[in-house]
């Protein structure tokens, strides 16, 4: 009697392994759990991402562009933790300061050392897995790709080595061990600088410069060092920012593109050797901040965590600034926070109330731009249900918003009265869309064949799409029926029909070949504690197992069709796509598996966006609605606004506007 | 011979570098989604939102049950039913008005408004009504706030101009139904924050960060296409011109 339910005993010939909670054959537990973990959630800096995951499994939104290339894994380990201070071996010294907690700019360079974190780990995962089980290494290494990008099976096509980053530069995070001079020690992973060598001439002094310049992205950078001794009669201590060609034997300030903050006489000095005078001495144990305003062009010291005022105006906006000290006196040492710990100068209040002034200035428009405003935002919103095929939406919305205008006329003056026209284009797309979005992959086929014929000839990379996505739609049948032999039967009451994705037409006896069913999402997330088998009777057991093998055969012949179909073509993302689907077949109970991400139902939506968007542009129409535009146009704007750490740089789109 | 070369790349321009920008930045549709349900619970559109609940498979925020006083109230203001108004916003939540003098101003004012255009509608009305509610309901209230003062000055001036073809601008402001709009809109905003909510629907806040950032970006000299469309022309076709809809309409007011 046929028991076993895994696609790997039926195409294998029943040689796996016994177990029935088994997560996939031999695989080696250290990868299953790095892979799930990814899978589940990246890395915290996602975690204000959980809205977004539910409707298209896009993880990060308005950052995706960046998130996609940056959760690659591909990323060539080449680059390795360059510039990421992490020169002794350790590995998770990141840190984001403060005060850039919740910036663009910040989340961008996490993606990015995240993404250098998850390709050291496939490193890792690869070197061990090939290690431990030959058979399952190559899939594995798919797998964990597909867990981590976490977007079901969209099969992007995946740049492999993500612009971005080198338009993106680090902030400093230690005093570089080249950029400094000969005889200071660098100490405490690079946050400590010691002058170890003995005095010569009175001008000489040693200085160091911290390993990447003040980013401007930041709009606001500051760092903070902390005088821990001086030395003998020392007193020349000078902290603050200088160009790359700088001499590092003079004190910063001293020296042209060098600005700095003097302990000995508390005067500030730019380009020349007469200072200025600005605030107080500093000496031993004294915590003094340096920080640049990109906006404003401007800089200021605190000292122990009181500001003390602007020291410098009209900096260019087109030199790099490095975090620089200096000191003159053997035994002096400095040790910087670059925002490894807390500021003892309150800068996030600072940066926030710059940031304040700056959606103050947004928020700020005159009464007749707001009267424009409502009615062009109306024409937005009903342009976007439209579009994306919102029917009963785009119609309730029209109706809504034309009695709102009615009973603003009542004088009779102007009647703004607009036919809302039958969208039969609208109601087309829709059909379409449920019917992914519902699991019907087939339904959708026909239903595009029959009104939109060119659209999957001409995009056959959609076509594609659809055909996989009907693989995992069967195999999460399979998946469900397998679950279903082992577990108490649902009784009917809580079967649901709605149309929300809960159908559940997939009970043993009206199972049909059309495939016109869809998965029951509860079932799949509730099994986890379901190890029981007893209550079914033999009989129903092995109508159950008939069915299971029936749909299994079926599967199996679709999925060689599949293959057979497209096993020539060249493309790489094709390719990996029919590996990583294929892959799904090695699983007995997939949806527990480091796999379960390609099965979920958030899969359909990339597929279901993408064809909508195909037919559009075959209908002459804009492939994204007025409103999506808006945003990108906003996105892009922001990012060059953000460039020069002009205004931009406060700005962080997603966060403060649409969360 | 090169010349036939050169118009036939002319034909297909490639896009401006921004253009590559814009189009590199991928929004998620659940984002959109939710900034859309956001718009039409706080702007007042229920049954635009229940439907989208289903049809975007996405909740409905919690303090749905409010929407519909909310609607009723917007619908009163618009139609020029200030007292219902008035008496439904106290019956939410008293503290609103009493809180926010110069939106209860802005109120009763719309109401003399009303009620001038009502007796002044023929040569022979009486205009003792306008009259009495502007001495007992406004002149306590304008006597402490110079603003107030001035407002209830331009308004009761309508009193001597109507009926009238030509009026003024700042007075046939007044009549406008924008007017109601805009009070409909700060009286809306005020329920909202009284319920702990961002007053304000993302989307207007969002569009004006578009704005901003646009003219910021103009001003910066950075290397724009002339002009941004977004695209709503696509989609409505030709418009007639009585709505205003022009073809700068498209690219945004700032």
């Amino acid at each position: 009697m046929f028991r076993r339910s895994s696609y790997a005993s039926v195409a294998a010939g029943n040689a796996g392994s016994g177990q029935p909670q088994a997560s996939g054959p031999a695989r080696s537990g250290s990868i299953s759990h790095l892979a799930s973990t990814s899978g589940a959630s990246p890395q915290p800096v996602h975690a204000h991402a959980s809205r977004s995951a539910d409707a298209d499994g896009n993880h990060s939104s308005m950052s995706a562009s960046w998130a996609r290339g940056a959760l690659l894994p591909s990323y060539s380990s080449q680059f390795g933790y360059m510039g990421y201070g992490s020169y002794d071996g350790q590995a998770n010294t990141f840190f984001v300061p403060s005060y850039l907690k919740g910036s663009k700019y910040a989340e961008k360079l996490e993606d990015l050392h995240n993404a250098r974190m998850a390709s050291a780990r496939e490193l890792r995962s690869g070197h061990s897995s090939n290690a431990g089980s030959l058979s399952t290494s190559s899939s594995s290494i798919n797998l964990h790709k597909m867990a981590s990008t976490h977007r079901g099976m969209t099969h992007d096509i995946i740049e492999r080595a993500p612009a971005l980053a080198d338009t993106i530069s680090p902030w400093p995070t230690r005093w570089s061990e080249v950029d400094k001079f000969e005889q200071l020690e660098i100490e405490d992973n690079g946050r400590q600088a010691k002058y170890a060598g003995s005095q010569k001439s009175h001008d000489e002094a040693a200085s160091v410069r911290a390993d990447h310049p003040m980013p401007r992205q930041c709009g606001i950078y500051y760092f903070e060092v902390t005088v821990m001794s001086k030395g003998k009669d020392g007193r020349m201590i000078g902290v603050g920012f200088s160009g790359p060609k700088v001499p590092l034997s003079r004190i910063p300030g001293w020296e042209p593109e060098s600005y700095a903050y003097h302990g000995d006489d508390g005067q500030s000095f730019s380009n020349t050797t007469s200072g200025k005078p600005y605030g107080p001495k500093f000496g031993t144990l004294d915590c003094i901040g340096c920080g640049i305003n990109f906006r404003t062009g401007s800089a200021f010291f605190t000292k122990n965590g009181n500001l003390i005022g602007t020291a410098f105006r009209d900096l260019k906006p087109d030199r790099l600034y490095y975090p620089t000290v200096g000191m003159k006196r053997p035994g002096e040492t400095l040790k910087a926070n670059f925002g490894q710990e807390p500021f003892s100068f309150d800068i996030d209040a600072m940066v926030a109330e710059e940031k304040a002034s700056i959606l103050a200035e947004v928020a700020d428009v005159s009464k007749s731009v707001l009267m424009n405003e409502t009615a062009f935002i109306q024409r937005l919103v009903g342009q976007y249900l439209a579009h994306d095929g919102y029917v009963e939406t785009a119609g309730a919305f029209a109706e809504e918003s034309i009695a709102e205008a009615r009973a603003l006329a009542t004088d009779g003056t102007e009647v703004p009265y607009t036919e809302m026209e039958e969208d039969l284009d609208a109601i087309n797309r829709q059909k379409i869309r449920a019917a992914i979005l519902e699991g019907d992959i087939d339904k959708a086929l026909k239903h595009t064949k029959a009104y939109y014929p060119k659209v999957l000839r001409d995009n056959e990379n959609i076509y594609f799409k659809l055909r996989c996505r009907k693989f995992i739609e069967m195999i999460r049948q399979c998946n469900e029926l397998s679950l279903r032999r082992q577990a108490p039967p649902t009784p009917p009451s809580k079967r649901s029909t709605a149309s929300n994705g809960f159908r559940n037409s997939i009970a043993t006896d009206d199972y049909d070949s059309e495939m016109e069913l869809d998965e029951q999402l509860g079932v799949l997330s509730g099994t986890g504690q379901w190890h029981a088998d007893g209550m079914d009777t033999e009989d129903e057991l092995e109508d159950k197992d008939a069915k299971l093998q029936q749909l299994l055969n079926e599967t199996i012949n679709y999925g060689t069709e599949l293959k057979a179909e497209f096993a020539h073509d060249p493309r790489r993302e094709v390719k990996r796509a029919l590996e990583d689907t294929f892959a799904l077949i090695a699983y007995e109970n997939a949806g527990q598996s480091t796999l379960a991400a390609l099965l979920e139902t958030s899969g359909r939506v990339p597929v279901a966006e993408e064809l909508n968007s195909a037919i559009l542009v075959s209908l002459g129409k804009s492939s994204s609605a007025a409103l999506e535009r808006m945003l990108q146009q906003t996105e892009a704007l922001v990012n060059e606004l953000a460039e020069d750490g002009a205004s931009g740089s406060f700005i962080n789109v997603r966060e403060d506007f649409l969360l | 011979m090169s010349s036939s070369t050169v118009s036939v790349t002319a034909a297909t321009p490639t896009p401006h570098p921004f253009q590559l920008k814009v189009d590199d930045v991928k929004p998620s549709k659940s984002d959109i989604n939710f900034v859309i349900m956001d718009y039409l619970i706080s702007e007042g559109y229920p049954k635009a939102a229940q439907k989208f609940a289903k049809e975007a498979n996405i909740q409905i925020p919690a303090e749905e049950d409010l929407i519909q006083a909310r609607v009723d109230i917007r619908v009163a203001i618009h139609s020029g039913d200030i007292d219902t108004a008035i008496n439904k916003i106290n019956d939410l939540n008293p503290q609103i008005l009493d809180t926010d003098p110069a939106l209860h101003f802005a109120l009763l004012r719309l109401q003399l408004v009303e009620l001038i255009k009502g007796c002044t509608s023929s040569a022979n009305c009486d205009i003792t009504p306008a009259l009495t509610f502007a001495s007992a309901q406004l002149a306590p209230r304008a006597a402490t706030n110079p603003e107030f003062l001035r407002d209830l000055e331009l308004t009761m001036s309508l009193l001597i101009f109507l009926p009238s073809e030509s009026l003024q601008p700042q007075l046939a402001d007044l009549l406008k139904p924008s007017l109601k709009r805009e009070v409909a809109s700060r009286v809306n905003q005020a329920i909202l924050n009284s319920m702990g909510r961002k007053g304000e629907a993302r989307l207007r806040s969002l569009t004006r960060l578009r704005n901003w950032a646009e003219k910021k970006a103009r001003e910066a000299g950075k290397d724009l296409p002339p002009e941004l469309p977004l695209g709503l022309q696509d989609v409505e076709g030709n418009l007639d011109a009585t709505n205003g809809h022009s073809r700068t309409d498209d690219v945004m007011v700032s």
